[in-house]
């Protein structure tokens, strides 16, 4: 192949362009935000099922899993992770259950809270899957992927709120080792990722507004407006927020007239299963990344040390056309 | 004393173990970043406590992986740049691998050899591009996790299932390495000489007539 300089400099950007998203941190953190305002959202008193849970469900059923039974355990443990008898239980996460709405009191005012996944900023989910089943898009939402996931969980042990769930009985693994390895599908809220990629909003946006008009839990729009709207918001009416600091920062931001931390020891208090920490640091980057950095620079030096090396020693030609035969 | 004949540098030797000790270290730790260790209990095994905590196995592979790189770029730039590539596969090596490992197990007789047995440098070259792919697809991994490059997607996902996979292979690539070092009592010098840097004059005279002879002219 014929390549002037030019062409070559164009066909390896092309060839970047194509790997790389961008180099700017503001394409790692995705285009688009929700803002969850604690201070609307009344669990839907008078309703069967909250109206964001309902519409997740009806949107998302055709992708809920169908586990081919009987289910073997995980072995050697006599154990496996099966909700498929419970697909209607909607007070907690589960692999049909992508969002749920979080009761906790405190002084005696109930508060409620979606829980869903926060899609974070540098994902732990993401960026630790050994089977690169999970991938964070650009609009900023961290997807499982249903055929790659093996079910071994490690999202859920990774994610400082633990939101993936595990459904045994479906996926990869059934065909690879079924007994020994793997443990079924990881689920969990990934945006309505379809819609998004649409530009279209996630569908329990548009059921809580629905509902509640301008009053609405949710506001979901460009990343940059919503983490300004928050910042803006919390100023003028003296809110708390969550979400924007907590592992390194997510695309899902909590406001709330009471502050995270009473949230947080009421949660702990009630041993809930999910609960919500205000201290959280991201430990990719506060315990990986400066090893990382180490293990880059001692590869530099080490090149250079060999190149040094190399030329110092360098050998007689006779003993150079020795090591040739 | 029986006469000896250098085989090893010392610092061929302190690459050779620092690539192994740091190798094994980021197998077992890799497995470890696995959803393995729980389910089979190893975390309940005294002093492997530790394994069951992903963000500690994910630490020791990281310091593990500073050992590993900076030999690897050691190893491939120093002997590269010095033409050092005795090692590297010759003419006919796959026909005298064959007869070399023949002779191992009892059949037939062994070719004459250079320094390096045919066999070793074909699995050299085969454990060379493993660890290279492992080294490439690692340093990948740790600069996405810096957010230094952004991947597309599905680059981050092939990425990760290309180190997962030649893990596997690297796993079973050192298993071979020290069977057929350990069980064979014919490369027995051979692993003491990647102790000692030195092998016997009978042995190299004998095994690898083609390089003692070429020393002795020298």
């Amino acid at each position: 192949m014929n390549l002037s300089r030019r062409g070559f400099l164009a066909f390896s950007s092309m060839l970047c362009g194509s790997f790389l998203l961008g180099n700017s941190a503001d394409a790692a953190k995705g285009k688009y935000a929700t803002l969850i305002d604690l201070s609307k959202c009344d669990g839907c008193t008078n309703e069967p099922i909250p109206r964001c849970v309902k519409a997740c469900r009806d949107y998302n059923k055709e992708r809920f899993p169908e586990p081919k039974k009987p289910i073997l355990p995980y072995w050697p443990r006599k154990t496996y992770e099966d909700w498929s008898d419970k697909r209607d239980k909607i007070d907690t996460l589960t692999p049909y259950n992508w969002i749920f709405v979080q009761k906790v009191n405190i002084d005696d005012k109930q508060i409620n809270i979606p829980r869903r996944c926060m899609h974070c900023d540098n994902p732990p989910c993401v960026r630790e899957c050994p089977f690169g089943a999970l991938t964070k898009q650009p609009e900023g939402n961290s997807v499982i992927s249903d055929k790659l996931c093996f079910g071994g969980a490690k999202c859920r042990d990774v994610c400082p709120w633990h939101i993936p769930q595990r459904q045994a009985g479906v996926g990869i693994y059934l065909q690879i080792l079924p007994k020994y390895a793997g443990g079924g599908v990881m689920y969990k809220c990934d945006l309505c990722k379809d819609r998004i990629k649409n530009g279209e909003e996630p569908a329990c946006v548009i059921a809580c507004r629905d509902r509640l008009g301008q009053n609405a839990v949710f506001t979901f729009g460009d990343r940059n407006q919503i983490y300004e709207l928050a910042q803006k918001r919390a100023k003028e009416e003296g809110l708390y927020i969550y979400g924007d600091k907590q592992n390194g920062g997510t695309s899902t931001i909590y406001i709330s007239k009471v502050p995270f931390e009473t949230i947080e020891k009421a949660l702990k208090a009630n041993k809930e299963r999910f609960q919500m920490p205000v201290k959280l640091e991201n430990k990719i980057e506060s315990t990986f990344n400066p090893i990382g950095k180490i293990a880059l620079a001692s590869g530099v030096i080490s090149m250079l040390g060999a190149a040094i090396g190399a030329i110092k020693s360098k050998k007689s030609p006779k003993e150079a056309e020795d090591s040739e035969k | 004393m029986k006469n000896r004949i250098k085989r090893h540098s010392k610092l061929e030797l302190l690459e050779h173990w620092s690539i192994a000790i740091s190798g094994i270290v980021l197998l077992f730790t890799g497995l470890g970043c696995l959803p393995l260790y729980k389910r089979y209990y190893i975390t309940d095994l005294p002093g492997f406590g530790w394994t069951g905590d992903f963000y500690n196995v994910t630490v020791v592979h990281y310091i593990a992986s500073i050992v590993f790189l900076s030999a690897v770029i050691f190893h491939i730039v120093y002997h590269g740049l010095r033409g050092d590539f005795s090692l590297l596969p010759k003419k006919g090596d796959i026909s005298k691998s064959i007869k070399v490992l023949a002779a191992m197990i009892g059949l037939g007789k062994e070719p004459p050899s250079e320094k390096y047995l045919p066999e070793q440098r074909i699995a050299y070259v085969g454990i060379g591009f493993i660890i290279i792919l492992l080294t490439v697809t690692g340093v990948i991994k740790v600069l996405k996790n810096l957010e230094w490059i952004v991947l597309s997607p599905s680059i981050e996902s092939i990425n990760t299932l290309i180190h997962t996979l030649s893990g596997f292979i690297f796993m079973l690539a050192v298993i071979v390495h020290v069977g057929t070092v350990v069980l064979f009592k014919s490369n027995w010098p051979l692993l003491r000489s990647m102790f000692t840097g030195y092998v016997d004059e009978d042995y190299a005279k004998h095994r690898h007539s083609l390089w003692y002879e070429k020393i002795k002219k020298n």
